[in-house]
């Protein structure tokens, strides 16, 4: 691969803006998965939250139930001790509490994984455009220069 | 005649080129289901090694519309099995169509290239 590279210092203005445009779009995308890795990862957070509510001293306690987003229906905590958990594909697993706890911690430190190898990926985007946009106004400046010589 | 001949094939040059937009476009489609095929297959390896760590009185249950229905270990896991199976042919078969895509793509841009010159070379000697 390293034969092949370009020297930016190589390319016209115009060919830098291009590829500028492209980093762009790519840091864009990349900046996007973040957020959403971010998100997924405080969802299974709260999970973790919400089963460390749920103890022996909340057995029979009254919740209520919602059963669409405006109308709830009273219930009680039979078993406190389970939980279902949604594993994907339309698969849902009975565990107990401590087994879905270590469920989501694996899932939350698997996404930090993917995020940290994401962040260093825009870091180094990131670096790349910031050369680019360098070697531009590099560029520039020479082109203004040139004509008052001549 | 000249003057006739470049317009053929500048009339020529842009069907070809509005020919090679579609295909570009066709390929980035073939791309993206791909790329949906991929996901699909992570998550399900993800649910069947959830199987793999699952102890008898892990009971799972199975979406069907809104209820929860429980279904037999060994059954689910075979199911997702089957699933990853099906997937994986699914992107064998894609992936003989992208190289296909591309071996056309590429056709299409050499007979462009050939076109640009030959366009090139008729526009020339006016120019002189």
């Amino acid at each position: 691969m390293a034969e092949q590279q370009v020297q930016i210092t190589d390319l016209d203005p115009q060919q830098l803006q291009e590829v500028k445009k492209q980093l762009d779009e790519e840091l864009d995308h990349l900046t996007n998965s973040f957020g959403q890795l971010k998100q997924a990862q405080a969802k299974f957070r709260s999970c973790m939250s919400d089963i460390d509510e749920l103890t022996p001293a909340t057995t029979d306690k009254e919740v209520l139930i919602p059963l669409t987003s405006s109308l709830y229906v009273p219930g009680n905590l039979g078993d406190v001790s389970n939980v279902i958990v949604d594993v994907g594909t339309g698969y849902y697993v009975k565990k107990t509490r401590a087994e879905a706890n270590s469920h989501y911690k694996t899932k939350a430190d698997f996404v930090q994984q993917n995020l940290d190898t994401l962040q260093k990926t825009i870091e180094r985007k990131q670096e790349n455009a910031q050369s680019v946009v360098q070697v531009m106004q590099m560029k520039l400046q020479e082109q203004q220069q040139q004509p008052q010589k001549a | 005649m000249a003057d006739g001949k470049i317009a053929a094939v500048q009339a020529k040059l842009q069907s070809e080129s509005r020919e090679f937009q579609k295909l570009e476009s066709e390929m980035a489609g073939v791309i993206e289901a791909r790329q949906r095929l991929d996901a699909q297959l992570s998550e399900n390896q993800q649910v069947l090694k959830e199987f793999g760590t699952l102890k008898s009185h892990n009971t799972i249950f199975k979406l069907i519309g809104p209820a929860l229905v429980p279904q037999e270990q060994g059954e689910a896991k075979a199911n997702v099995e089957k699933r990853i199976e099906f997937i994986k042919t699914e992107i064998a078969r894609i992936e003989g169509q992208i190289k296909e895509h591309e071996g056309i793509v590429a056709k299409k841009q050499d007979e462009i290239i050939t076109l640009q010159r030959e366009f090139q070379a008729l526009q020339a000697p006016s120019k002189a």
